[in-house]
């Protein structure tokens, strides 16, 4: 699909699918792209060429019954702050068109889901942002979609409410919910997707599983070793000169980057170590960050431009296009 | 029948976000009602500005005290018209509320009879009890009696300010307009907006309801909050011993006309709302639209007092029908069938226009 905004292409033929039951990841720096897909998935926006089909429907042709596939969770939080937690869940049960009797039965279980029962008949403007988080959780999944998207569902939470959400996310997908979610969490996309795709200039510019995307930017892998700052030095001039790498120091931990034959080396240094009785509080390796296959993906340029977004109020306009 | 349960769905949420703000709401409602009638009203009680008709066929130097007897209180404004002819041409068109015939044998009597003659019209007959002790006190000072002759109704059909018996019935006319129109654009517009920026209308969007849904339910529950503000806007203009001449009839007309009123102005929200992203633009734009349209409805005078240049606006504006609509029941306690049409006509064609017009505009509206 393509959407072009007058002369701005937005998303610029993308083709993709998603596995039913996957959480599927939508990785890209601001302006990626990212949020008008998603408005194309949800049928605000339709595309200028291009279709979507969910389960099989045509998103426009077969809109309603799609719509009612769908859910759907912005980063910012959207409760009528006026209205009580039972108001906000009858409403939006009823803009569903669930019907009287499986309304009530469902908003008993989404107040018990979200642990607001007992603040149920209060306004919802008077709830933490983890509560409102949690009620608009359950508010996008009254009609029991089979698809739920998430646009940053993560953004500004502490880490309680993050791990509550990423519990959440997985119970959810465990009861057979596809997950779409995008999210600027690098950690957060590699901790909950099955697949990611990382999108630049309205791009689909790579796709895979986690430990895939990693293998593609690089063969190598990195060996961590935890030390005390007096053996740091040490470690150090070991592994430079011995086994002809290029460690980075920072007080007690060492990183060094192993290109090839990674898995050997690790062995050999590790034996090294033990047999100069260097003293070790851990030594791992580990693949190379998403941090380093997004930098390596999108470039490291700050994405941020001046002018298009004067204030916050204009960034929320702005969430349309 | 899905857009309906859909419109109502929507309709509930904007009531009960109004019942959760219900204070803010008739406090703010109350504010303007409040000040205009209680303070702007006062200032015609003392100068009530009733036109006059006098023929003076004396001439003599006892009329003429008499006429300027008249003159200085401030209640009354005269007009000298040479015959009395001309002067009763002038009653029956509303342009005078009175006609004071001055005989030649003033102040004796002429052959009998007195020699002040005054005619009214049934029309306005409210007013000319104001004035009518005060000429017959007069006359009497002048030592002579009045003879008062009621002439039929005025054709013109529109209560003008003067033929008010008082100042504050006129402006509580102006003020239920003013009202609802200012609550339906503050309101429902601003209502839109603030949806946008919450992200409530993306909501509403991905839902399976119908685009249509919304915006009824805004100009359902904007009629809503405007009868609300009608009530309290009449309540302050009755402890202002405001009355509604036509009595509950009256009183329904009033709501009628102001459910007319608030579907052209939440039509009017709907439109702009749709097209202007920021509170602030919205806010600046819906001033220059509602302010004059206000303004030249006639809420504070009369619609024949502006200059000719403007008469156009004032001929188009919704405004005007609806608060010559509410004068008509709370002054003259008559509704005459030709200014109905013209009221309903133009109202019911102008809320049609605008619903349709929000309707087909926010069909390309998106979150």
């Amino acid at each position: 699909m393509t959407k072009k905004f007058g002369d701005f292409t937005a998303v610029n033929n993308v083709s993709f699918s998603i596995e039913a039951g996957k959480i599927y990841g939508i990785l890209g720096p601001n302006g990626a792209g990212k949020t008008t897909m998603i408005s194309l998935i949800l049928g605000i926006e339709k595309p200028t060429s291009g279709r979507i089909l969910v389960d099989g429907l045509d998103n426009i042709k077969h809109k309603s019954e799609v719509k009612q596939l769908i859910g759907f969770m912005t980063q910012e939080t959207i409760v009528d702050s006026d209205l009580t937690a039972y108001e906000n869940l009858e409403i939006g049960a009823k803009l569903y068109h669930i019907s009287q009797g499986e309304a009530k039965a469902a908003i008993e279980r989404a107040l018990e889901e979200s642990e607001l029962t007992e603040f149920k008949d209060k306004p919802a403007g008077t709830f933490s942002g983890g509560m409102k988080r949690r009620l608009y959780l359950v508010k996008s999944m009254l009609h029991d979609p089979k698809v739920l998207i998430l646009d940053e569902p993560t953004t500004g939470l502490d880490v309680h409410n993050r791990v509550g959400m990423w519990k959440h996310i997985r119970e959810l997908n465990g009861n057979g919910v596809t997950i779409i979610l995008t999210t600027q969490y690098l950690e957060e996309a590699e901790e909950l997707c099955n697949e990611i795709s990382v999108m630049d200039h309205g791009k689909i510019i790579a796709s895979g599983t986690p430990s895939e995307l990693k293998r593609m930017v690089s063969k190598g892998q990195v060996v961590e070793i935890i030390t005390n700052k007096e053996s740091a030095q040490k470690i150090m001039r070991v592994l430079q000169h011995e086994f002809k790498l290029s460690p980075m120091v920072k007080d007690d931990k060492i990183e060094a980057y192993l290109e090839s034959n990674s898995v050997a080396l690790f062995a050999r240094i590790l034996g090294r170590l033990i047999k100069e009785k260097l003293p070790l509080v851990s030594i791992s390796m580990h693949l190379p960050t998403m941090d380093d296959v997004f930098i390596k993906l999108t470039g490291s340029s700050l994405r941020d431009s001046v002018g298009e977004n004067k204030s916050d109020r204009d960034r929320i306009m702005l969430q349309r296009h | 029948m899905t857009l309906l349960e859909d419109t109502l769905t929507l309709y509930k949420r904007e009531m009960l976000i109004f019942k959760s703000h219900l204070r803010t709401n008739i406090i703010r409602s109350a504010m303007f009602p409040i000040i205009f009638i209680f303070f702007f009203g006062s200032l015609g009680s003392s100068s009530t500005n009733i036109h006059v008709a006098v023929v003076n066929y004396a001439g003599n130097p006892q009329s003429l005290s008499f006429i300027n007897s008249l003159t200085t209180s401030r209640a009354i404004s005269i007009t000298s018209v040479t015959t009395q002819t001309d002067a009763l041409n002038q009653l029956s068109g509303s342009t005078v509320t009175a006609v004071i015939v001055i005989l030649p044998s003033f102040p004796k009597p002429s052959s009998g009879n007195p020699a002040v003659d005054v005619y009214y019209s049934t029309s306005n007959f409210a007013a000319v009890q104001t004035i009518l002790p005060l000429i017959q006190q007069e006359a009497a000072s002048a030592g002579s009696t009045v003879n008062v002759n009621q002439q039929p109704s005025a054709t013109s059909l529109r209560p003008l300010y003067g033929t008010a018996s008082n100042y504050v019935v006129f402006l509580v006319g102006g003020i239920i307009s003013m009202t609802v129109a200012f609550g339906m654009t503050f309101g429902t517009g601003m209502s839109i907006i603030t949806d946008r920026q919450l992200g409530n209308l993306k909501s509403f969007l991905i839902s399976p309801i119908s685009k249509n849904a919304i915006v009824f339910s805004k100009i359902l529950a904007g009629m809503t909050e405007a009868m609300l503000y009608i009530a309290i806007t009449l309540l302050i203009g009755m402890a202002d011993g405001v009355g509604i001449a036509m009595g509950f009839v009256g009183l329904a007309w009033i709501f009628i006309i102001g459910g007319l009123v608030a579907v052209c102005f939440a039509g009017i929200s709907v439109i702009l709302a749709s097209r202007i992203e920021k509170v602030e633009v919205y806010t600046i734009v819906a001033q220059v639209i509602v302010m004059p349209l206000w303004f030249l409805s006639g809420a504070f005078f009369p619609t024949t007092a502006f200059p000719s240049i403007m008469q156009p606006i004032v001929a188009v504006d919704p405004l005007t029908y609806a608060t010559q609509g509410i004068r008509n029941v709370m002054m003259l306690g008559y509704y005459p069938l030709q200014a109905i049409a013209l009221d309903m006509g133009v109202l019911l064609s102008v809320a049609a226009a605008l619903l349709i017009g929000s309707v087909l505009l926010f069909k390309n509206y998106t979150a």
